[in-house]
C-alpha cells in the first residue's frame, strides 16, 4: 500500500502535455507582482479598462491626450493590470491518505504535481502544504518554471503523516494564507468535520477545487464474511459482517455521502471533482478535469 | 412419547457444544486495516438502529444448525407414539374381503377402510419386520408371503378387491397364520374385518392376534331369496326379503319382469331378530316371462350394502333332467326323485347297451352293468366290482360318521344340509376304489358314501342299500338325493339355475355343441370352456342374470339361464363385530383390539424438517448469492422493459 518515494512523478512526455494546459479561474483575482492573470486592479497592461478624471498626483504620463483634446479636461487611460495569482496547493497527507491501491497519496502527489506544474509555467507563484499531524510541511511561493523541480522534489519527499485534522488544518491555512487564490485540495474527506474544513477554506475568497480521492477499495469494497475493520488513523475499530446487503447499504451511504458534498460545493462555489484512483492520473488530468472545466 | 433409542439423544450433548464452540472460533472476527472507519461508522449506527434483529440474525446459522442438530438427535433416538396397532416383528395381516366388505357405511366402502387400516400396519412394522397378507373371502389368497418388501406389501394391499361370493372363513386363513407364527416368535396376527367371519373354534393360535373392526352401521335389508317356479297360471315368483336392521324399516320393492315394471310393494320390516323382519311376496306371473329382477329402493344413507338389493330369478321353463333307474324298484328313490323340479326319471331293469345319446344320470340300484353307460353315475349297494371299483365283501352294522376331511373342511356340497350321523345301516359293501373318489362318509373303516370324477364323467356310490337302512325315513334323505342330483347333473333343477356369486357356472352339454357363449348382466359375450361334455365359466363373479347358450355350427341350439343373487344372510347382516374370540396359546379368548401397542414412529417426519432445516440454512448462508441473483433478475427485467 505504501509507495516508493522515489519514483518520478511524470515522465517528460506528460510534462510536455501538460505545458499546453493552463489553469482556469473564473475571477481576476489581486496578486502582488505583476503576471499573466487579470487582476482587479488598474495596471500597464495593453487592454483598456476605464477612464478617470485626473487628479493631483496621477502620473501625467498616463493622461490621454486626445480625449484632452476634445474635452479639455485631463482623463487618466486605466488598463486592465496583470499579475500574477498564487496557487494553493493544499495535500492531505494524513495516514488515510496512505492506502488503497493505486495508492491515494501517490495519487494526490501527482495530482499536485500536474496542477503545480501548469501554474509554473503560467507564472504563477504555486504554494503547497500538507497537513498530516507530524509530516505537515509546505513549500512556499515557489515561480517560474525553474520552481518546478523543488516543487517535485518536495512532493516525492511528501511522507504520509499519522492522523489529521482536516477542518483545523484548513482553518489554519485559511487564517494565514496570504495572496487568496486558486485552491486546489487533494483530500479523501474521511473526516467527520469534513463541513468544517471546507466552511473554514471557503471563508477567504479562495477559488477551490476540491479533488475527491477515493480509492477502488473505498468505492467498491471487496469483503465477505465477518470482519473487524480498523481504522488506520484512530485506531478505531468497527464489526461488520459483510455480505452484500451491508456492501449495498454501505455503497448507498457513500453514494449519499458524495451527493452531501457535492451539494455543500455547490453552494459555495467550489469546483467538486470526483477522483477515483483506479484511473490512471494522465487521463484523468487530460480529459477529466478539462472537461470540468479546471484546465483549459 | 417414548423412545426406542434414547442414548442417541447423548449425540446432542457432545455435538452441541461442538457447534457452539466452533461457531465461537469462527466469530472471531478477521482483521483488516482500512482507510478510514467513518463511512462504516455511519452505516453501522443505521444497522443498530435495529439491533436485536441484526443480533439474532447474526446468530441465525448457529440457531438452525442447533435447530437441525436437535431433529436429528431426536429423529436418531426414534420416537414413538403408542397407538392401537402391532407390535410384532412378523406380521400375518388378514384381510376382509367378503361380500359384506363392499357396505357404504365407511366411506368409499369398508374394504378401502381395511385397505387403509392396512397400511397403516404395515408402517407402524418396524425395520426388517416381515408381513404376510391374507385375504379371505372366497378362496383363500396369500397376496404377500412373509416378505420385508414394503413395496409388495402395499401392492399386495392395493390388489385386494371385492370378492362377492364366498363366506368370510377365517379357518384356512387362521391355519395358515398358525403354521407361520409358530416359526417366528415375535409373531402378530392382525384381522382386519366387520367381524362376519367363521372362527374355527378347536384352533389354538400361538400368537397374538388382533382385531380391527371396520364399519359402524347396521341399517340393511336384503333379498333373501327368490325363486321362479312353474305355477298353476303360468309361474309363480317368489320373493322373500330380510331386514338386518337394529329397528323397524320400511322399504318398497319393484318387480321387473323381462325388464319392464310390474309391480311395487310397500314392504314394513320388523328390527333384526324379530318375526316381522323377513317379508315375503309371492306373485302369479305370465308364462313367458324369462327373467325377473327385484329391487328394494330406500332412502340415501338407509342402507349400506347395496349388493344385495337386487336379486333376479330366472324361469325354468323347458329345462329339465332325465334320470335312468336300473334296478328291481326302488320307491323311496323314484319319491325323492319326483319331489325334485325339472328331474324326469324312467325305470328299466337292465342297463341299456351304450352307444346312443342315453340320459344324464343313469343310477344302478343294487345292479352292477358289464358295460358303463355314458353320462354321470349313481351306484346304490353295487353287488360286484366294476371297472371303477372293487367290492371286497361285506359290513355289518357300520357306524356312520363324516369323514375326517369332511370335519376339518368345509362341508362339501353332497352333504350340504345333511347329517348321517343318526342312520342306521344293517349292511353294506365293503368297497375300495381307486384315488380319484373321495370318502364323504365312512362306517368301520370302511367307505360309505364315496364321489368323484373319473374319466371325464361324476360318480357317486352309496355303499349301502336304501332297503338295508333308515336312511329313506330320515330328513336327511331327500336332501341327500337332491344334493347328488345336483351334483351329478350339474347346472340342471331350480337350485342349480341360482348361483352364488365366484362359483363356477356348470352345464352339461351335447356333444355335438361347438361352442358355449355366456352373455352377461352387462351385455358383454364370454366363451365358456367345453371339457368332458361339460361347459364351464368361472368368471361369473359379478351379480345379475346370465344368459347361456349353446351352440351348434351357427345354431343356437340351446339356452339356459342363471342367476347370480348375493343370497347370504351371513354376509347381508352387515352390523360390524366390535370383538372376535380367537382362542390363542396365551390364554387369550378375544382378539385384542383396543391395546396400546402399536408403535407409531415418527423418526421420517423429523427427518424431513431436519432436510428442511438443512435447505432453509444453505439459503440463509448464500444469501449473498441470493441478494446478487435477484438483483441481476431485477436487472435483466429492467433491460427487457427498456427494451420494450
Amino acid at each position: 500500500m505504501t509507495t516508493t518515494s522515489s519514483q518520478p512523478l511524470f515522465d517528460s512526455a506528460f510534462l510536455r502535455k501538460l505545458d499546453r494546459l493552463a489553469l482556469l479561474t473564473r475571477r481576476a483575482m489581486v496578486g502582488d507582482i505583476q503576471g499573466e492573470r487579470r487582476s482587479p486592479r488598474r495596471g500597464s497592461s495593453v487592454e483598456f479598462a476605464d477612464f478617470r478624471p485626473y487628479v493631483r498626483g496621477d502620473d501625467i504620463r498616463q493622461i490621454d491626450w486626445n480625449l484632452y483634446a476634445r474635452m479639455e479636461r485631463f482623463f487618466l487611460k486605466l488598463f486592465v493590470a496583470e499579475e500574477e495569482l498564487t496557487i494553493h496547493l493544499l495535500v492531505d497527507n494524513s495516514a488515510s491518505m496512505d492506502w488503497g491501491d493505486p495508492h491515494k497519496l501517490t495519487y494526490a502527489r501527482r495530482l499536485a504535481a500536474a496542477f503545480g506544474y501548469v501554474a509554473l509555467s503560467t507564472l504563477d507563484r504555486v504554494t503547497v502544504t500538507a497537513f498530516a499531524a507530524g509530516a505537515g510541511a509546505q513549500l512556499r511561493a515557489v515561480r517560474g518554471k525553474a520552481g518546478a523541480l523543488p516543487l517535485f522534489a518536495f512532493l516525492q519527499r511528501l511522507q504520509p503523516g499519522s492522523a489529521g485534522d482536516l477542518a483545523d488544518a484548513c482553518k489554519r491555512y485559511a487564517r494565514t494564507a496570504i495572496n487568496p487564490g486558486p485552491l486546489i485540495l487533494c483530500s479523501d474527506l474521511l473526516d467527520p468535520r469534513w463541513e468544517d474544513a471546507l466552511r473554514a477554506l471557503g471563508s477567504r475568497p479562495f477559488e477551490i477545487t476540491l479533488l475527491h480521492i477515493l480509492a477502488p477499495q473505498e468505492l467498491r469494497p471487496q469483503l465477505d464474511g465477518d470482519f473487524r475493520l480498523l481504522d488506520v488513523e484512530t485506531g478505531e475499530a468497527v464489526e461488520i459482517t459483510a455480505d452484500l446487503e451491508t456492501l449495498q447499504r454501505y455503497q448507498d451511504h457513500l453514494r449519499e455521502w458524495r451527493e452531501a458534498i457535492e451539494h455543500f460545493c455547490h453552494g459555495r462555489g467550489i469546483t467538486y471533482v470526483q477522483v477515483d484512483t483506479a484511473q490512471p492520473v494522465e487521463e484523468f488530468i487530460l480529459t477529466m478535469l478539462r472537461r470540468r472545466g479546471v484546465f483549459r | 412419547m417414548s423412545f426406542l433409542t434414547p442414548l442417541a439423544l447423548l449425540s446432542a450433548l457432545i455435538v452441541g457444544p461442538l457447534i457452539v464452540a466452533m461457531y465461537l472460533l469462527k466469530l472471531r472476527r478477521e482483521e483488516r486495516r482500512v482507510s478510514s472507519t467513518f463511512l462504516w461508522q455511519r452505516m453501522v449506527r443505521d444497522v443498530e438502529a435495529n439491533a436485536p434483529w441484526q443480533r439474532l440474525r447474526r446468530n441465525w446459522l448457529l440457531f438452525l444448525q442447533l435447530l437441525l442438530l436437535l431433529f436429528l438427535a431426536i429423529a436418531l433416538a426414534r420416537p414413538f407414539f403408542l397407538t392401537t396397532g402391532i407390535s410384532g416383528r412378523n406380521l400375518i395381516i388378514i384381510i376382509d374381503r367378503s361380500a359384506s366388505m363392499a357396505a357404504t357405511d365407511v366411506p368409499p366402502s369398508r374394504l378401502e377402510a381395511a385397505r387403509r387400516q392396512a397400511q397403516t400396519l404395515v408402517e407402524q412394522l418396524p425395520e426388517g419386520g416381515r408381513a404376510t397378507i391374507i385375504a379371505i373371502g372366497g378362496q383363500m389368497d396369500v397376496l404377500a408371503a412373509s416378505t420385508t418388501d414394503r413395496r409388495q406389501m402395499y401392492d399386495a394391499i392395493r390388489s385386494i378387491t371385492l370378492n362377492a361370493g364366498g363366506r368370510s372363513d377365517l379357518s384356512q386363513a387362521l391355519a395358515l397364520a398358525t403354521a407361520l407364527s409358530a416359526r417366528e416368535p415375535d409373531s402378530e396376527i392382525a384381522i382386519i374385518s366387520d367381524g362376519n367371519v367363521e372362527i374355527p373354534a378347536d384352533i389354538r393360535v400361538p400368537a397374538t392376534v388382533r382385531y380391527f373392526p371396520v364399519g359402524q352401521r347396521a341399517e340393511n335389508v336384503a333379498i333373501s331369496a327368490m325363486a321362479l317356479q312353474p305355477g298353476p297360471a303360468g309361474q309363480t315368483l317368489f320373493v322373500q326379503a330380510t331386514s338386518y336392521a337394529p329397528a323397524p324399516v320400511s322399504r318398497r320393492l319393484d318387480l321387473y319382469l323381462d325388464g319392464a315394471l310390474f309391480n311395487a310393494y310397500e314392504l314394513n320390516f320388523g328390527s333384526d331378530g324379530a318375526a316381522n323382519a323377513v317379508q315375503t311376496v309371492i306373485v302369479d306371473i305370465p308364462a313367458q316371462v324369462r327373467v325377473a329382477e327385484a329391487r328394494l329402493s330406500a332412502a340415501p344413507n338407509s342402507d349400506f350394502l347395496p349388493s344385495d338389493d337386487r336379486a333376479w330369478a330366472v324361469s325354468q321353463t323347458g329345462a329339465g333332467t332325465e334320470v335312468r333307474i336300473v334296478g328291481p324298484g326302488n320307491r323311496f328313490l323314484e319319491t325323492a326323485l319326483s319331489l325334485l323340479p325339472g328331474i324326469t326319471a324312467t325305470k328299466t331293469t337292465t342297463p341299456t347297451v351304450a352307444g346312443d345319446a342315453g340320459p344324464q344320470i343313469t343310477i344302478f340300484d343294487r345292479v352292477t352293468p358289464d358295460v358303463l353307460p355314458p353320462g354321470n353315475l349313481l351306484f346304490i349297494a353295487p353287488m360286484r366290482s366294476t371297472t371303477l371299483f372293487s367290492v371286497t365283501g361285506i359290513v355289518d352294522f357300520p357306524l356312520l360318521r363324516p369323514a375326517p376331511i369332511v370335519i376339518e373342511g368345509q362341508a362339501p356340497p353332497l352333504l350340504r344340509n345333511v347329517s348321517v350321523s343318526e342312520v342306521n345301516v344293517l349292511r353294506a359293501m365293503r368297497i375300495e376304489t381307486g384315488i380319484w373318489a373321495r370318502t364323504l362318509v365312512e362306517g368301520d373303516g370302511s367307505p360309505m358314501l364315496l364321489a368323484g370324477e373319473r374319466e371325464g364323467r361324476r360318480i357317486v356310490i352309496l355303499a349301502f342299500a336304501l332297503q338295508d337302512s333308515d336312511l329313506p325315513l330320515q330328513v336327511a334323505f331327500p336332501l341327500l338325493i337332491s344334493n347328488i342330483i345336483g351334483y351329478l347333473a350339474p347346472g340342471s333343477g331350480l337350485e342349480a339355475s341360482q348361483i352364488a356369486p365366484g362359483q363356477p357356472l356348470v352345464m352339461a352339454v351335447d356333444p355335438a355343441v361347438t361352442a358355449v357363449r355366456v352373455v352377461r348382466p352387462d351385455g358383454r359375450v364370454d366363451a365358456a370352456q367345453i371339457q368332458g361334455g361339460q361347459a364351464i365359466y368361472v368368471d361369473a363373479d359379478a351379480l345379475g342374470p346370465y344368459l347361456v347358450e349353446q351352440v351348434r355350427g351357427d345354431q343356437v341350439v340351446e339356452q339356459r339361464r342363471f342367476a347370480i343373487n348375493l343370497f347370504m344372510p351371513e354376509e347381508s347382516r352387515i352390523a360390524p363385530a366390535s370383538e372376535l374370540r380367537v382362542p390363542q396359546v396365551s390364554g387369550l379368548q378375544q382378539a385384542v383390539t383396543r391395546e396400546q401397542v402399536g408403535r407409531q414412529e415418527i423418526w421420517r417426519w423429523l427427518a424431513a424438517v431436519a432436510i428442511l432445516i438443512v435447505i432453509i440454512e444453505w439459503l440463509v448462508y448464500q444469501r449473498n448469492s441470493l441478494t446478487y441473483l435477484r438483483q441481476r433478475i431485477r436487472l435483466a427485467l429492467a433491460a427487457r422493459r427498456r427494451a420494450a
